[in-house]
């Protein structure tokens, strides 16, 4: 023991930087291919231990049924379409699945505990100003963002999950490769934007799949240019009223999923054309790689699946539906109720930011409800209608000032949107910048958790608003030269 | 209501002026990042930069040359060679200058940070070739010793930058520069690139759309006062005479395999085909070769080509086991023996 | 009896508490910690769940695990910390990765380090191997998805292979939680030095390497005559890595060639 202890502490500076010098001394000499033989040798060594220990099996082909099922999946013919079905089959079932969910969490969450709730409230005594923020500002932006959110999340991502567990998703961003390769991003960036239809946050962390760290970055960036589920329904419901109403009934449907499905396309051309832009720019000084294993098809494990994924995502949904919502929902409820002069808070944020709104397409209702929903997409059109009431002073519909509230036809919403102004523009413009602006507070803390950078976390915020307002702006300006 | 046509028009002037502010290299702002860099401190390092260049390549310094080439008048360049020898740096003598042996440490540290922050761009970036020198000339002058040690650690610790440069060590060692120029090769000679000089820019653009790198293969074939005529990696390449200048090459080890024809390349391997790895081409750098290398593309591999993409391209391979998609450009420097 | 020298106790742990601490690892409840590594998508993160009964989702998909995820299990009456490493290729090149496993093995010193290898494609699954075993002397080798190799009619025969590898090699299915126990006993046994690995190492490497290597390892050897694998740490100085040029000059590598010594004694 005492002898190794003194062996240690011979252990001298001059010998520890004698061996660094001749380290350095010998690099010179030997050159630069140390890594490279390295590698080389040690890929020699388990060559011959791998011959030695694995027994492959002779005669035919290997991995028959996978080759087949390859073969026919990356097929110039059929890749393609098979593709675009199961996609297709998979959004369809989502949104046919979510409906019914949807509508009973909705009216459990918002028809019967909310009126229950604020009962509970009236009952303890509390002052009226607290039932407010709690029961009708709180509660019911939870209670949105949960009804809208966790039904479509519940049956997207499950469904998604089993297909990466099969194998597939691997096999489609091999296929759409070359596409986002032109974009200067990774084929697997094709699966993140998918998700980000589901939800942007979980776009975002799905990201991790790419090794590069440019084409991640690339990803992370432009995840918001996909139409998440929070903003679908915006979508759907401004076209029927502004588009669908404009042909005959009997093409009505058709023209609205026509325009929603032109703004979602319109996403995935922002999501190319910003890759591109930013490949060449900004993220120059990343680093760049190309690799994607194809992973051999294993027979998903239906139930742990459905066990981690259900459980993962209600988690993420609760978790953001109380620590974003929870709070947007309170300011809502003050800024419509505290009042300075004789209007409230609100309104005068309405009529300040108004002219702004107008040079956009769109109106000062809309600007407040995209500043104050920025912790969910899903809140806006509730909080659109009940500013719209409040700042058109109409009566007889929703629940009072500050209580964000939908109604079940869509031509009462027409109503309501006419009597606060809105033309086909504004309906436009909305459904362009609910495409083109900042992403959620949950996505924008998402990006941050994952870049651990301000810098691109900022961009990443920056460049859909700055994309939105010009746009909508253009738009506006163009469309009233014509035809106003 | 504001008017629709106005508001275009103050729209379309706002970005001529945000366009001609900040657009990347050629904006206000870009041209301004690069004055602030020709400051005094900028001047200082690139004239002893300079002068350590011609004394490496024993040419003869003189008051002309610095001001041409970090363009300034000559009176301008006089007084900077005062300054310079006042500090100590610099001994001026009958034939022109001569670095002392502060300012030949000074000039070496500056040359280390220029290489290493070419290899790191090379390696570690998507920046490409033709932009590295220019970048390096901004960050010689702004990286602190504790950053430029910081990023040698990153990159770990290289010994020459992309143009097959050796960089100095922090102590300010560096070997005597070897080989000679391309014109020097007999006809049916072989050698190894092993440098490519940077400047004039245009030269430098040039080679590399030749696809010519450092470390790459050379046989000459002949050469006339017009034209130099010459095999790279096999493949056949003409170049004027002026253009050579700039490729240094040393002569090829004994285990170096000779390469007389044009090596395939995992490109051309069609599907069901299989090969062996017989290298990657030095032209293949940083992360990408390094992830290959680790999926277990090193030579005597076997690869069998397995599937194309719906789209032609990625193609997936059969690597040791595995299927691993490489897109075409690296298949395309991965050299096969079918 | 007299007091034990704690040099010699059969089971004494070897990891290097310092280093863990610094890298963030909380041991004050646990006996042995063990690190599993492997390579993207071979089910490291499933073999990570059935040893802890944690459910961490696994997907199929190279690179799921991001952020290091811990977790303990009991066997033998001895308390065990888990570590998962990310899941890496390799632990030579730069990234980020690579860096956080091959310094949690090397500086951390884990008593047993588990290798999770796919059974389908051993040949590029023991690249790694290799590598690890160059930087640690107690490893396990698990060969999972053994059963889609059965399925695909790939044998591998592991006595052949733990012969060659000098380490436990144990065939698994993690997904049907086949071989896990006899994973856990191998671990312990390792981690008890009640067995002794004799782990592959590197001789062959590029003759034009070969007199830079061998000068620079009679200068290491002189320096630290008690490391186990100075030609390894000869190449890692002539590729430049930095990590192990710092770990000379503040002479740690000498703290880590006592610590297995303390074990190669304990264990004879």
């Amino acid at each position: 023991m005492k002898n190794r202890l003194k062996k240690e502490q011979r252990t001298t500076t001059a010998g520890k930087e004698s061996i660094l010098s001749s380290a350095n001394t010998l690099r010179w000499e030997i050159g630069e291919h140390v890594h490279d033989s390295l590698i080389e040798s040690i890929y020699a060594d388990a060559n011959q231990i791998a011959s030695r220990a694995v027994t492959l099996p002779d005669g035919k082909p290997r991995f028959d049924f996978d080759k087949k099922l390859d073969s026919l999946i990356t097929s110039r013919w059929f890749g393609f379409p098979l593709m675009f079905l199961l996609l297709a089959f998979v959004f369809w079932l989502t949104v046919e699945g979510a409906n019914i969910p949807s509508a009973l969490i909705a009216s459990l969450l918002v028809d019967t505990m909310h009126p229950w709730l604020r009962s509970v409230f009236v009952l303890i005594g509390s002052p009226w100003w607290l039932t407010g923020v709690l029961a009708d500002g709180v509660w019911l932006a939870m209670a949105w963002v949960v009804s809208v959110m966790l039904p479509p999340m519940a049956i997207f991502f499950p469904l998604f999950t089993l297909l990466e567990d099969f194998g597939y998703l691997p096999r489609v961003a091999f296929n759409m490769d070359s596409l986002f390769r032109r974009a200067g991003a990774h084929g697997k960036q094709s699966l993140s934007m998918t998700m980000g239809f589901g939800c942007n946050a979980a776009g975002v962390v799905a990201t991790r799949i790419i090794d590069s760290p440019r084409e991640r970055l690339i990803a992370i960036i432009t995840n918001n240019f996909s139409l998440c589920n929070g903003r679908w329904p915006t979508q759907i419901l401004i076209a029927s009223i502004f588009f669908g109403a404009l042909a005959p009934p009997a093409l009505a449907g058709f023209i609205t999923a026509g325009a929603v499905v032109g703004v979602a396309t319109l996403g995935i051309f922002f999501t190319l054309v910003v890759s591109w832009g930013l490949s060449r720019t900004l993220l120059k000084g990343e680093a760049s790689s190309f690799s994607l294993e194809l992973p051999p098809y294993r027979p998903p494990q239906l139930w742990q699946t459905l066990y981690t994924s259900l459980i993962d995502r209600t988690a993420i949904v609760l978790w953001r539906a109380i620590v974003f919502a929870a709070p947007a929902g309170a300011v809502i409820w003050l800024v419509s109720n505290i009042h300075v002069g004789t209007m409230s808070i609100a309104e005068h944020f309405i009529n300040f930011s108004n002219p702004f709104g107008m040079l956009l397409g769109l109106n000062g209702v809309i600007i407040i409800a995209y500043i104050i929903a920025i912790p969910a997409n899903e809140i806006v059109i509730p909080t659109v209608l009940m500013m719209t009431v409040l700042s058109t002073k109409l009566s007889g519909i929703g629940n009072g000032a500050g209580v964000m509230f939908e109604l079940n036809e869509a031509t009462a919403v027409a109503d309501v949107l006419r009597a606060g102004g809105w033309t086909v523009l504004t309906g436009l413009n909305l459904m362009l910048f609910s495409l083109l602006h900042n992403p959620c507070s949950t996505t924008i803390y998402t990006i941050y958790k994952e870049t651990k950078s301000v810098k691109w976390t900022a961009l990443a915020t920056v460049i859909p608003t700055i994309m939105g307002i010009v746009i909508c702006f253009l738009v506006a300006q163009i469309y009233r030269l014509l035809f106003v | 209501m504001i008017d629709p046509g106005k508001a275009l028009i103050v729209f379309g002037i706002v970005t001529a002026i945000t366009a001609a502010l900040f657009t990347p290299k050629y904006g206000l702002f870009a041209q301004w990042k690069r004055a602030r860099s020709g400051m005094k401190r900028a001047l200082v390092e690139d004239a002893l930069k300079h002068i350590y260049d011609y004394e490496y390549k024993n040419i003869n310094c003189t008051t002309e040359s610095i001001a041409g080439v970090l363009l300034i008048s000559t009176d301008e360049a006089a007084e900077l060679l005062t300054r310079l020898s006042a500090m100590g740096l610099l001994i001026t003598n009958d034939n022109g200058v001569k670095l002392t042996a502060d300012g030949n440490s000074y000039a070496l540290r500056i040359i280390r940070v220029h290489r290493l922050w070419e290899r790191y761009l090379a390696d570690e970036t998507s920046v490409p070739p033709t932009e590295w020198h220019s970048s390096a000339e901004l960050a010689e002058h702004t990286l602190s010793p504790a950053e430029t040690e910081m990023l040698a650690a990153q990159i770990g610790n290289p010994n020459f930058d992309p143009h097959g440069d050796p960089i100095p060590t922090p102590t300010g060692e560096m070997p005597p520069r070897k080989g000679h120029s391309l014109l020097s090769l007999k006809s049916g000679e072989f050698a190894l690139i092993t440098h490519i000089e940077d400047e004039p820019e245009a030269v430098f653009a040039q080679l590399i759309a030749q696809g010519l790198y450092v470390g790459m293969q050379v046989r000459m074939i002949d050469r006339s006062n017009e034209r130099v005529r010459f095999a790279a990696d096999g493949e056949e390449i003409v170049l004027a005479p002026l253009l050579t200048n700039n490729l240094t090459v040393a002569p090829i080890t004994e285990e170096e395999q000779r390469i007389t024809a044009p090596l395939d390349s995992l490109a051309s391997l069609k599907i069901g085909e299989e090969a062996h790895v017989l290298s990657i081409s030095k032209a293949m750098r940083g992360q990408q070769r390094r992830r290959l290398m680790d999926l277990g593309v090193v030579p005597g591999t076997t690869i069998r080509a397995e599937m194309k993409s719906a789209s032609g391209d990625p193609t997936a391979y059969a690597i040791r086991g595995a299927t691993v998609a490489l897109r075409r450009q690296h298949a395309a420097m991965i050299f096969i023996q079918k | 009896m007299s007091q034990t020298p704690k040099e010699n106790c059969d089971d004494c742990p070897v990891h290097n508490l310092g280093n863990l601490t610094k890298l963030g690892i909380n041991m004050s409840q646990f006996d042995f910690v063990v690190a599993l590594a492997g390579n993207p998508n071979t089910g490291k993160s499933t073999v990570f769940n059935a040893l802890t009964g944690l459910r961490q989702h696994t997907g199929n998909w190279p690179g799921k695990t991001v952020t290091r995820a811990e977790g303990g299990f009991v066997y033998g009456n001895k308390r065990f910390k888990l570590v998962d490493l990310p899941g890496t290729y390799s632990l030579l090149s730069t990234s980020t990765d690579e860096e956080v496993a091959r310094d949690f093995i090397l500086f951390g010193q884990p008593d047993v380090t588990v290798i999770v290898v796919d059974a389908t494609r051993l040949e590029r699954n023991l690249n790694l191997v290799l590598q690890v075993l160059e930087i640690t002397h107690r490893a396990v080798v698990c060969l999972n998805l053994i059963d889609e190799a059965q399925r695909h009619n790939i044998k591998v025969d592991t006595r052949r292979l733990a012969k060659d590898l000098g380490v436990p090699v144990v065939a698994a299915a993690a997904r049907q939680e086949e071989g896990i126990p006899e994973l856990l006993k191998n671990v312990y046994d390792v981690a008890s030095g009640a067995y002794i690995c004799r782990p592959y190492r590197l001789e062959r490497t590029a003759p034009r390497l070969e007199k830079a290597i061998s000068e620079l390892t009679a200068k290491i050897k002189k320096e630290f005559p008690l490391l186990p694998n100075t030609r390894w740490i000869a190449l890692r100085l002539l590729d430049g890595d930095q990590k192990i040029i710092d770990a000379v000059k503040s002479g740690e590598l000498g703290n880590l060639s006592a610590k297995s010594v303390a074990t190669r004694e304990a264990v004879q």
